[in-house]
């Protein structure tokens, strides 16, 4: 059986006498998940936890197997950890910065400075690699913290608000980087966001929290799947012998004005053979959209839900 | 993750044990202290004294050259140890000033810009990261303390008659002892302050404060009290008594209205409280996120 990405039992955190996060529970087992929440939700406090940062009150947090509190060296060991703060040596130039940080991660001399001119070319900073990074404008700064938490090759990676203060095409490029690191190998990611949209391209789990509890886990694999299944149409023709033929092959339709038909699938019936009994009875159809069930959607239901399990809105 | 590759890769390859971690932060900020040619030069100041030493050994055991310089032999070329008391104290003297130019910078470079959650993000722990920055000053120090004064004091060995060195053995041990207390101390004390103060010359200040300040105030309560034990505060001065003790100097070579009466636990335990006070600050500043009560 694969070992959960994230194991949370009973996880209560107090800080400066103040409880953070209350009694989380809950096992995520995709390789790349969402931490999600609005501001002082706790994710910050959340990961520092999972890092060994801070000592649980109760309960326990576990990563890829290893308990965070108990086991914190050798769980570290696994992690490339980007904090959502300025995180740097300001005189230091970038590679150096980074060689540095694989150095102590373990990698010898050599292959540390190997790996860190390969992570600074990687993350697009090459030229500038030999700038200090107290130069580097913020955008920089992110993509040398990203550098920093890649060049030790860590099983699971760590972004604590990867993409703050940056321009859309920065952004999108970090985005991208993400997706790649993900993609190129078998590397957990755990990326904390506030911005939806960074969490939706790149995960396929989230976590919502709201104030140090947990709101939703969400697969949002599972979602975009049965996403699939809601389609909506816009039609033009005999829209009565149309859904009438799609309820004979087990769909069940709704039909509003202007020839809009809103139809839920059976499993195994495809969208292929919606578009031929639409030619079989000769209806055109103008335009059919997926039900945009989107990330947004789940967050807004998780905090109205929360919000009024805690007499709030 | 090869360059021409662009593809990123995981790594297989081998890995440093871990206990060797922490020097890592040694190689590197030896690198950058070495491209500071005040620091260099202060370094050479530094042993200076130690080269006049061999020199003066030199000459106190080779007659040829004394009649050469047309020097009379007496008591101003006896090396014992009370000579040895003199040397340690200016070297000690020499290691303060090293320390109040390079432990300032240690640490507070990693605080400014909050790099520290980054060293204790890997394995890595803050132990390992004090005892990093510690291997700095404690190698530094010891380079112009008890090392060269180990040298001349082999030099004079050689130079002198045969039984000199069996009946000279025991200064090894206070040699290594007092000057092992005295870095060690200079160094938690300074990165305490690195830890507390960003800014090199506000902490530099900080660390004559804590010397001057406390003898100072030391002083003026023996004048109250009509005692002794002030001079407690006076953390050189505890050092010259351990120093002095540990040389076993009969004739108090540094005895000042009677402060010698301190007992040499009392100068020991003192600059041990330094130690503690400056771990406590230390444990309180590393840490990998502040906790903001209330």
């Amino acid at each position: 059986m694969m070992t959960p990405t994230i194991e949370l039992d009973g996880l209560e955190v107090q800080l400066g006498g103040r409880t953070i996060l209350h009694g989380l529970t809950g096992v995520l087992k995709s390789r790349a998940i969402g931490l999600l929440g609005p501001n002082g939700a706790g994710k910050s406090t959340l990961i520092n936890t999972l890092l060994g940062f801070h000592v649980p009150s109760r309960g326990s947090a576990r990563m890829l197997g290893f308990n965070s509190h108990t086991s914190g060296k050798a769980l570290r060991s696994l992690v490339g950890y980007m904090p959502e703060n300025d995180a740097f040596i300001s005189k230091m130039s970038g590679v150096r910065f980074v060689r540095y940080m694989a150095e102590i991660s373990g990698l010898p001399s050599e292959q540390a400075m190997e790996r860190a001119h390969e992570a600074f070319v990687y993350v697009g900073l090459g030229e500038a690699r030999y700038r200090p990074v107290g130069t580097y404008s913020l955008g920089m700064k992110q993509l040398a913290k990203l550098a920093q938490a890649i060049a030790h090759g860590p099983k699971v990676l760590i972004l604590d608000e990867p993409t703050n203060g940056m321009d859309p095409p920065a952004r999108k490029r970090l985005i991208e980087l993400i997706r790649e690191i993900r993609e190129a190998s078998d590397i957990c990611l755990l990326l904390s966001s506030h911005l939806l949209r960074d969490v939706e391209e790149t995960c396929d789990e989230v976590l919502i929290l709201r104030n140090g509890k947990i709101a939703s886990i969400c697969n949002l694999v599972e979602e975009r799947r049965a996403n699939r299944k809601f389609l909506e149409l816009e039609t033009l023709g005999a829209e009565a012998t149309f859904t009438t033929a799609l309820e004979s092959i087990g769909c069940e339709c709704a039909v509003f004005s202007s020839g809009r038909i809103k139809i839920v699938m059976p499993d195994g019936v495809e969208i292929r053979e919606v578009f031929k009994v639409a030619a079989d009875r000769g209806v055109q159809i103008r335009r059919m959209n997926h039900r945009r069930d989107s990330l947004e959607d789940i967050f807004l239901n998780a905090m109205e839900q929360t919000g009024a399990a805690d007499g709030r809105l | 993750m090869a360059v021409y590759k662009r593809r990123y890769n995981s790594y297989t390859g081998s890995l440093t044990p871990a206990w060797s971690r922490f020097f890592v932060l040694t190689r590197f900020a030896f690198v950058d202290l070495f491209k500071s040619r005040f620091f260099v030069l202060l370094l050479i100041l530094c042993i200076v004294p130690c080269l006049l030493s061999a020199g003066y050994i030199f000459v106190a055991n080779n007659k040829t050259v004394q009649l050469l310089m047309q020097l009379r032999s007496g008591d101003f070329f006896v090396v014992e140890n009370q000579y040895f008391i003199v040397i340690m104290i200016i070297q000690a003297e020499a290691a303060f000033l090293l320390n109040c130019w390079v432990g300032p910078v240690l640490i507070a470079g990693d605080l400014t810009n909050g790099a520290l959650p980054l060293f204790l993000s890997r394995p890595f722990s803050r132990v390992d990261y004090v005892l990093g920055k510690l291997a700095v000053l404690g190698l530094l120090l010891s380079a112009v303390t008890w090392i060269p004064c180990l040298l001349l004091f082999s030099l004079q060995s050689g130079l002198a008659h045969d039984g000199w060195i069996w009946s000279h053995l025991w200064m090894i041990l206070p040699m290594v002892l007092c000057s092992a207390i005295w870095i060690l101390m200079l160094s938690l004390l300074s990165l305490a302050v690195s830890a507390w103060v960003k800014l090199r010359i506000v902490a530099t200040g900080v660390i004559f404060i804590i010397f001057f300040i406390p003898a100072g105030l030391g002083e003026m309560f023996n004048h109250i009290m009509g005692t002794y034990w002030g001079a407690l505060l006076n953390f050189s001065y505890m050092f010259r008594i351990i120093l002095e003790r540990g040389f076993r100097d009969p004739y108090r070579l540094l005895d000042l209205s009677g402060r010698n009466e301190i007992p040499v636990a009392a100068a020991w335990s003192a600059l041990m409280v330094v130690c503690l006070l400056s771990l406590v600050i230390l444990n309180a500043r590393l840490r990998a996120r502040e906790t903001v009560r209330g």
